[in-house]
Parts: C-alpha cells; sequence; structure tokens
C-alpha cells in the first residue's frame, strides 16, 4: 500500500514541476522549479517501484541505482546551466543580484 | 500475467500523465525566448522518459529495458554538461 503513495507524490511533484516551468518568467526560477521538483518526484516514483516489482534482488538494485544517479546528475546539470546562463548574458529578473557583487 | 491494458493499474495511469506532462513541457523547448529555456527544457523531458522507461519495463515485465533508462540518464547528463559549457564559453 505505501508504493502507491510514493507514486502519487512522484506524480503530483512532476506536475507541479511541469506547471513551474510553463509559467514561471524567468530561466532562473525555471531551474529552481524544475530541478527540485523533478529530482524529487523522478526519486519517488523509482522509490516505489522498487517496493512494488515482484522479481529478483538485483533488479530492485537497479531502481535504486536508478534513483541514486538520478540524485547525483540532475543537480550537477542544473548547477552548470544556471552557471552557464548567467556567463551567456542573460540577466535575472530579480530586484537583488548578488552574484554580481562578488563577480563585477 | 502480462497485463494488455494500461489503465487497469495505478501504473500505467502515471505512464499516461507523465506522457501529457512531457508534451506540455515540449512547448518550451519549441518556443523558448533563450537557448538556456530550451536546454532546460530538454532536461526535464529526458529526465520524464527515463521515468516513463523504468515504468513500462514493470508493466510489461521486460526489464532489458532499465539498463536503458540508466544509459539514456547518463547521456542526459553529459549533453546538458557540454550544452552548458558552449554557453560558457560562447559569450
Amino acid at each position: 500500500m505505501i508504493e502507491y503513495f510514493f507514486l502519487a507524490l512522484g506524480l503530483l511533484v512532476m506536475v507541479f514541476s511541469t506547471l513551474g516551468i510553463l509559467r514561471f518568467p524567468d530561466v532562473y526560477t525555471r531551474l529552481h522549479a524544475t530541478t527540485k521538483c523533478d529530482t524529487g518526484g523522478a526519486m519517488s516514483i523509482m522509490i516505489a517501484l522498487a517496493i512494488y516489482v515482484d522479481a529478483s534482488f538485483f533488479i530492485k538494485l537497479k531502481f535504486l541505482i536508478l534513483a541514486f544517479l538520478i540524485a547525483l546528475i540532475n543537480p550537477m546539470v542544473s548547477h552548470a546551466v544556471a552557471r552557464g546562463a548567467y556567463k551567456y548574458g542573460i540577466k535575472p529578473k530579480v530586484v537583488v543580484d548578488m552574484y554580481a557583487w562578488d563577480n563585477p | 500475467m502480462v497485463e494488455e491494458n494500461l489503465l487497469v493499474n495505478p501504473f500505467g495511469w502515471g505512464v499516461i500523465l507523465l506522457l501529457i506532462t512531457a508534451s506540455l513541457v515540449s512547448y518550451r523547448v519549441l518556443f523558448g525566448p533563450t537557448l538556456a529555456d530550451r536546454i532546460v527544457g530538454l532536461n526535464t523531458v529526458t529526465t520524464k522518459i527515463v521515468v516513463i522507461i523504468a515504468l513500462l519495463s514493470v508493466l510489461l515485465e521486460a526489464y532489458f529495458l532499465l539498463d536503458i533508462a540508466i544509459v539514456l540518464l547518463m547521456v542526459n547528463a553529459v549533453s546538458g554538461l557540454i550544452l552548458a559549457k558552449y554557453m560558457e564559453v560562447r559569450r
């Protein structure tokens, strides 16, 4: 029964990630929405599948490896994209830009 | 044991919902104002497709699809890093 709870949580988080990437005004706020929501939703669905699947131990282990790789890779790519977008010249639509204080 | 219809299982409903959300995100890939928006959209679509492949491997009981999901995730990481480095260098 617990796997359906994890599945519903993951799907809800995925839907909110889609809403964020469609409605937010800026690339940095879109990154903020999509990296947290997507990582959490995908990991939650992977844990639900690892509980639900009726197979041997190594297939459950593959699901957990997939969740670990998602947690490792998705924030790294988001960090690199944010840094590259700032160096590319896209200014954030915010009042206070603290990154510009340190890097004039 | 293999179910013919996807919609008798809650995980099958998950496949349909993830397909709908991935096609909604592809709007940002097509009409994004800048290059970074398109990269963010592509990253999100690829993560959703990895989850869809993992769900289908359980629903169809074809567990070799898990290896394809892991490899697609690694390709996503490399392509995202290369595009970010291109944006950083090009100025």
